[in-house]
């Protein structure tokens, strides 16, 4: 049941608009800038982010039905031969892909109505952006695939230095040096496969290397693992994760929660296309499954250690990538062809998803509160709710954005990071990974614990601080706080002045009251939610789920005690983590300082390792 | 730890991420595997039917794999937009307001002293100017049977674009060399690549295919059509960023 | 052979330039040598099938592979486009830093941090 060669047009346009429309809101963006002033162009500018933001939806409702019902539109774009042209796929997986994006995509540009950035350049980029995420989801074609990743690239570049702080400049330079440079690899993988294949196409490549004898032998493996390497290294997984906490802590916030939340994830769920067909694709799966899991603990521990609050999200991005990777591969290890692998790529998705989405609202309300506050040392910085009240908001939006966020993270019944970690877990049972995981969620619940503590109210300290510390802008008094929305020290420039900020305050406050409704919704419907995925995710290697399977048991007696445990040990780590003597551990956890080229040498430590584990399999 | 110390430790680093890399890369650039005939034989069999294209090369970058040729110039066209707002504006452009770099910020106009613009310069440029341009429109307008295409002749345009702005008094500047148009050129341009890339979803030959299919258009008149529009983007984009670097971005 | 032996040095004088030279342009010029250096490796082992130019003609031989060439079309614009940001990028360090030096800017800003 495939829809394959020539088709009608509606699905095709459908599913092509979802690359276009972002596309055109770009294209419209520009000819603003270029054509028009004042007004007629924000207005325009305005309207072209609609368009290019929430037009898809209609692209994904439209597409439902058919993805539902198993359907995959796929085919070569422009209807040329298959043997040149390049070949795309949308199914479940790249809808559930698109639809993570744009959730997170729409929120995010909603938040920088209010706290910046704006104007024509970042509006652009940022479309391009979406569109990329598009495009990637759907193709099946390599050469296609690394010209997606260099525009998702290029694009967060400059997004990750359009926060105009000098620091950004290093993070977006170390991370453009380090990811160009893998893609060159990625084309040398490239290279290797096309050689012995001659084809482009997943599926020509795949059967090409059936057919060779020893399918591909030696330089079919070392071919595939440059191009997963570039892959991961994307990713930002174990060994490859050195650029990501620059980029991530120091891009603006609305950028941060796109990264974290979208622009991590969908190179790996496209990289899970060709692994899928191709052989030694489930050896390298299970090698990164690994990976995941010692991502997934040893992030944590240097995220306890951060005493910067963003920078301490960054790392918990890369510890919870761990958790989707490590589940990720173990699906594909096992094949999505077996009961246990959907299972798996179903929590797998369903983590990233949720990720996505609390990530995204910590970004957001941490943000926002360290904007607010004017400092954004986790070990100096109190009172940050009262600041919030005082800078004008009445309602505690971004408090209670931060709070459900955070219990959601540490996976705390009944939100949705519980209900995908218990999925995860569940299907990981008796195997180390199990443990490994659950030990990096102590982790979680204990660093989050120590990031809260800049809500708490210690008033005499404060000021204490504020005496200590005469560069930190920092005085929490009704008179700063109303003008010091957005600190000249955080975000240089014309965003400082108090009208801005003071019509700043309702989309900020639209922006993160979505994600944590979306939080809380999601973690209500958990179940409803793993069915749905299950099915989508099934259209790919259709085993037949009719009715919707609610997945492990939520609230069983052994998962809520577990919890309990956990919070247990995790305020124990937490205590642990403040003395003294934790302190000095964890000081030099942060301390340690890796150089430039030590992000090359992890690439190369990694990339060879992949490789003699595929040579060797 | 000494610095001598640390010093090798760093070569040593070095030294094992090359030969870590040598070691993986040496099957994959050394292979001698033959190389496949399979793509080489179908294109040489049928890619001047299919595409209507004596150049495959071109055949292949604007028919079949078209949509690549569309990433590629979105990558041209964030690198240039993001590089004149880092350079030129130390950002600003990023965080706010519509238009052009204004003069204050061209800091870059300084690097280049008034000596080095001297009289030979000017008028070889400004002659040699047209030539180019000319030359970069043919090249555009042909890509689809000799060797060039849009982007060749864009970056030949783009040339001339410079030439024309090096050849010009300091201050003259005429309609093609000011900033403001070369920006309405490439965002026009732009949007209609993207309107030409999805009318044959209308027409019903899909995305990025002939729209005019059944009215007796050739693949081949879709391609030219898209030479022409990639070489007016890129043409105007590079340009603008040569002009927006030489400091004239005002 | 040669010709690739020379290739794949030509890559990791490049890789070499990326890893260990202190000047961020230098890393940028390595980055472009190893883009290079691939492009080539595309080219010459592309063009061992045929011996005319893929452009069709009425009496000609076998051509060369004209795959590998558009592809490395797309690649050379994309690196020289990577390249441009990246120097901009540089253009801006040294401006806030006032080196080229990656440790003495990585030093500069810990200190601000």
């Amino acid at each position: 049941m495939k829809f394959t060669g020539r088709f009608t047009v509606s699905p095709e346009s459908s599913v092509f608009s979802l690359v276009m429309l972002p596309l055109l809101g770009a294209a419209l963006v520009m000819l603003a800038k270029a054509f028009l002033k004042g007004r007629m162009a924000a207005g325009m500018q305005f309207t072209a982010m609609l368009v290019g933001l929430f037009g898809p939806w209609l692209a994904l409702l439209y597409t439902f039905p058919l993805v539902w019902s198993g359907l995959t539109v796929e085919g070569v774009i422009g209807n040329w031969s298959g043997v040149v042209g390049i070949t795309f796929q949308f199914d479940g997986l790249a809808w559930l892909i698109n639809a993570l994006g744009y959730t997170v995509a729409g929120a995010a540009w909603i938040y920088s109505l209010g706290a910046g950035p704006r104007g024509p350049v970042f509006s652009s980029v940022f479309l391009i952006q979406t569109a990329a995420l598009a495009a990637t989801a759907m193709t099946a074609d390599i050469f296609n695939l690394f010209v997606c990743l260099e525009v998702l690239g290029i694009a967060s570049y400059v997004l990750v230095a359009s926060s105009e702080k000098n620091g950004a400049f290093l993070a977006s330079f170390s991370y453009l040096m380090v990811s160009a440079s893998s893609m060159v690899f990625f084309l040398a993988g490239l290279f290797g496969l096309y050689r012995l294949t001659g084809s482009l196409s997943y599926s020509g490549i795949s059967q090409a290397l059936l057919a060779l004898p020893d399918q591909g032998g030696g330089l079919a493996a070392i071919s595939l693992s440059l191009i997963i390497a570039a892959v991961a290294m994307r990713v930002a997984m174990m060994p490859l994760y050195g650029w990501l906490p620059d980029a991530h802590a120091l891009a603006p916030h609305a950028v941060s929660a796109v990264l974290s939340g979208v622009l991590i994830k969908t190179p790996l769920f496209a990289l899970s296309r060709i692994m899928l067909i191709v052989p030694l694709g489930a050896a390298a799966a299970q090698l990164l499954g690994y990976a995941g899991a010692a991502t997934a603990i040893v992030a944590v521990l240097v995220a306890l250690s951060q005493k910067d609050a963003k920078r301490l999200l960054a790392y918990h991005s890369i510890s919870q990538i761990g958790y989707v990777v490590c589940a990720w591969g173990a699906a594909l290890d096992l094949g999505m062809d077996t009961m246990a692998g959907q299972h798996l790529m179903t929590a797998a998705f369903l983590h990233a998803f949720y990720h996505a989405l609390f990530k995204g609202l910590l970004f957001l309300s941490i943000g926002t509160s360290t904007d607010r506050a004017g400092s954004r040392n986790v070990y100096t910085l109190r009172g940050a709710a009262s600041t919030l009240r005082q800078s004008g908001e009445r309602l505690p939006i971004t408090l209670l954005s931060f709070i459900i966020a955070a219990l959601a993270i540490s996976a705390i019944p009944p939100l949705n990071g519980y209900a995908s970690k218990i999925a995860i877990t569940y299907s990981l049972k008796g195997s180390w990974q199990y443990w490994v995981l659950s030990a990096a969620s102590i982790g979680t619940i204990a660093s989050f614990i120590k990031l809260s503590r800049i809500f708490w109210p210690q008033p005499a300290r404060i000021r204490l601080m504020a005496t200590e510390e005469p560069s930190a802008v920092f005085m929490p008094s009704v008179a700063t706080a109303r003008h010091s929305g957005l600190p000249a020290q955080i975000v240089p420039g014309p965003m400082t002045d108090t009208s801005a900020v003071k019509r700043a305050n309702l989309p900020v406050g639209i922006s993160q009251a979505m994600l944590a409704l979306a939080c809380v919704a999601s973690g209500l419907a958990a179940p409803w939610l793993y069915g749905f995925v299950l099915r989508l995710l099934d259209s790919a290697a259709s085993l037949g789920f009719t009715s919707l399977n609610p997945g492990p048991a939520l609230y069983t007696a052994d998962n809520l005690l577990k919890t309990l445990y956990m919070v247990l040990a995790g305020f124990v780590l937490f205590r642990l983590a403040v003395s003294a003597l934790g302190s000095r551990l964890l000081s030099l956890v942060r301390d340690r300082h890796r150089g430039f080229h030590g992000l090359f040498l992890s690439f190369a430590v990694g990339l060879s390792v992949l490789c003699v584990w595929l040579l060797l399999v | 730890m000494s610095g001598r110390a640390r010093r090798i430790l760093f070569l040593a680093q070095i030294a094992l991420c090359v030969l870590l890399v040598a070691a993986v890369l040496i099957p994959v650039f050394l292979s001698s595997m033959p190389w496949p005939l399979s793509a080489r034989d179908y294109l040489q069999a049928n890619g001047l039917a299919e595409s209507g294209a004596s150049n495959l090369v071109s055949a292949i970058y604007l028919g079949y794999r078209a949509f690549d040729t569309l990433g590629e110039t979105i990558v041209l066209l964030v690198a240039i937009s993001g590089t004149i707002a880092i350079i030129a504006h130390g950002g600003a452009v990023l965080a706010q307001g519509y238009g052009l770099p204004s003069g204050t910020a061209s800091e870059p106009a300084r690097h280049l002293p008034p000596k080095t613009r001297t009289e030979l310069l000017e008028v070889v440029t400004g002659k040699l100017g047209p030539v180019v341009l000319v030359f970069g429109v043919y090249v555009m307008m042909y890509g689809h049977l000799s060797p060039g295409g849009g982007f060749q002749g864009g970056v030949v345009i783009a040339s001339g674009i410079v030439f024309l702005a090096l050849g010009s008094r300091v201050d003259a500047s005429n309609s093609l060399t000011s900033p403001e148009n070369l920006v309405r050129i490439e965002s026009a341009a732009f949007a209609l690549l993207l309107l030409a890339a999805s009318s044959g979803i209308i027409s019903g030959s899909g995305f990025f295919g002939n729209p005019l299919a059944g009215a007796g258009l050739t693949p081949v008149a879709f391609i030219i059509t898209l030479n022409a529009i990639i070489g007016l983007k890129v043409g105007a984009g590079l340009g603008f960023m040569c002009i927006a670097m030489l400091g004239r971005g005002k | 052979m040669l010709e690739r032996i020379l290739i794949l040095l030509l890559f990791l004088i490049g890789f070499a330039g990326i890893v260990g030279m202190r000047n961020i342009i230098k890393k940028i010029f390595g980055l472009t040598i190893i883009n290079s250096a691939v492009v080539l490796l595309f080219i010459v082992e592309g063009s061992r099938i045929g011996n005319s130019a893929p452009i069709i003609d009425a009496e000609i031989g076998l051509v060369v592979d004209p795959v590998p060439q558009a592809l490395m079309l797309t690649a050379i614009v994309i690196g020289v486009c990577v390249t441009a940001l990246a120097l901009a990028l540089a253009f801006r360090l040294y401006k806030a830093y006032g080196s080229f030096d990656i440790d003495e800017i990585h030093r500069q800003v810990h200190r601000e941090s």
